[in-house]
């Protein structure tokens, strides 16, 4: 049976009124994203938007102040171990405990589900089988990376949720991840990313929101944002919205 | 079960190669009854009818408590809290308390084996054999190793980061370690020592062990007994209260 992809995709994830304050400092105030099946969606922002805070909190591994979260049709207060089947997690730092090798990470992430990949064939096609009885403390940077990508998508996950994860990888290795993340797309796979590289997420999203001070500024397409800016990059937009720092180096130069 | 298995066997793994609880918790306590027993021979206790090796035996078998309850426990779940190992395992559909009873599980062994190589050592080299009940003896070790862990899971809890978790084990570990009868003889210790040692609850599960070992009965210590259970349930309240997945 053939299905007809035209109608509009429905939303996997929805997410309204979020709202988390550090102490009395807002974090995020009143997030709207919706995400649509299939595609990749780009959280954008400079350090300190409120990009991971708002992945934590749609996620619940933090306390939001408001909001309402669905994931699937699920509230993530409610049912949150449905969400957590299907959905894959990458996040900002590493977290492998000390002295794990790599083959027994994957063991200990399959261990928490019921229906996995067998990790044998993700390392097959991440190129880390010979890696496999290594230490992942003796892996490079890139191999980390892609090693964590691998371990979000052992679940089978609808859903992958990735936090800078390109942050730190050489040109060759935001590649291959690029490219990757491209087939996992066309395999039907939803993500959810966060950035603050302008060329990846031209390359990568279908749809993006920025984000500065923990508010929306914007949301649409690449395109849609820049015909809206009437300008042609969406790194010079970036920059706007951000707000360049004419940093004045001269005082310390003349100081030297 | 099997998640729970699975998890076992890479903990254990990872324990031994990270190598200072098999050091501390096995090697050591080993260590000192070969030492014990050759400096103490077949010596009588003074004013006793039983050997100075049994007298000692009950002590050190505790220092396996000890190491993984004080050290392993605390340093690896804040370890794993400081590496957001617990928040990962908290956005699956299987609880990061999986982990942590792995974890308890895999100490208990080390501590457990711990035990037995020590008495293995002082029955085959030095003749050691138990005067007292075997059955009461285990209930109490139980006891200790339960208001041990409690201290360590509230240490684990309470400590901010992984270096105030490292201090405060330091802190309860080593003076437990050389105060409470484990290595030095309570006897022997001066009064002021005594005083000190009688405030660590570790001492009064020597005590009892050491006395049922040697012939006493459980029912002679109904106040330590209940004591050092109360104190379990509050270290497991406080541990459960303030007890966190990741510290920022």
């Amino acid at each position: 049976m053939t299905v007809s992809h035209k109608e509009s995709k429905e939303n996997i994830m929805e997410i309204s009124g979020l709202t988390k304050y550090y102490k009395s400092k807002l974090a995020v105030k009143q997030l709207n994203i919706s995400v649509k099946e299939g595609e990749i969606f780009g959280l954008i922002g400079p350090n300190g938007a409120g990009k991971t805070t708002t992945i934590e909190c749609m996620l619940g591994t933090k306390i939001r102040d408001g909001g309402d979260i669905r994931i699937f049709g699920h509230n993530i207060d409610k049912e949150a171990k449905h969400i957590y089947k299907r959905i894959g997690v990458q996040f900002q730092t590493n977290f492998y405990p000390d002295r794990i090798k790599v083959y027994e990470i994957c063991l200990m992430i399959s261990s928490l589900y019921d229906d996995v990949v067998d990790y044998h064939i993700l390392l097959e096609q991440f190129g880390l089988h010979d890696k496999s009885k290594q230490l992942v403390s003796t892996l490079s940077g890139g191999e980390k990376q892609k090693l964590s990508v691998l371990l979000s998508l052992i679940n089978k996950p609808k859903l992958i949720i990735l936090d800078e994860l390109t942050t730190g990888l050489d040109p060759k290795a935001r590649r291959e991840v690029w490219r990757f993340l491209k087939q996992l797309k066309s395999k039907g796979l939803t993500i959810l990313l966060t950035s603050h590289y302008m060329d990846e997420v031209e390359y990568l999203c279908d749809r993006l929101m920025i984000i500065n001070e923990g508010e929306k500024v914007i949301t649409g397409t690449v395109n849609e944002i820049k015909s809206n800016y009437k300008m042609d990059s969406l790194e010079a937009i970036y920059l706007q919205i951000v707000g360049e720092e004419e940093a004045n180096y001269e005082n310390t130069l003349n100081a030297l | 079960m099997k998640t729970l298995l699975t998890l076992f066997r890479i903990e254990m793994k990872l324990s031994i190669r990270e190598f200072s609880s098999a050091l501390f918790g096995v090697i050591l306590p080993v260590g000192l009854m070969l030492l014990l027993g050759v400096l103490y021979g077949d010596k009588m206790a003074e004013g006793g009818n039983y050997s100075l090796v049994q007298q000692s035996f009950p002590a050190v078998i505790t220092i396996g408590i000890c190491a993984t309850g004080l050290m392993g426990i605390p340093i690896t779940i804040s370890s794993y809290r400081e590496k957001q190992v617990l928040k990962r395992f908290k956005v699956t559909p299987t609880s990061p308390l999986m982990l942590l009873m792995a974890q308890f599980i895999n100490q208990f062994i080390i501590a457990l084996l711990s035990s037995v190589l020590v008495w293995g050592v002082a029955n085959i080299i030095f003749g050691y054999r138990m005067i007292g009940s075997l059955g009461q003896f285990m209930v109490v070790y139980l006891l200790v190793v339960l208001s041990i862990y409690a201290i360590g899971m509230m240490i684990a809890s309470v400590a901010k980061n992984i270096n105030t978790a490292n201090l405060l084990c330091s802190l309860v570990y080593f003076p437990m370690f050389f105060l409470s009868g484990a290595t030095v003889p309570y006897e022997i210790m001066p009064k002021g020592l005594q005083i000190v040692a009688d405030s660590m609850p570790l001492t009064h599960g020597i005590i009892m062990l050491k006395s049922i070992s040697l012939g006493g009965n459980i029912k002679d210590y109904t106040l330590t007994f209940v004591c050092l259970i109360l104190l379990a349930i509050i270290c497991m309240i406080i541990s459960v209260k303030t007890f966190r997945y990741d510290y920022r």
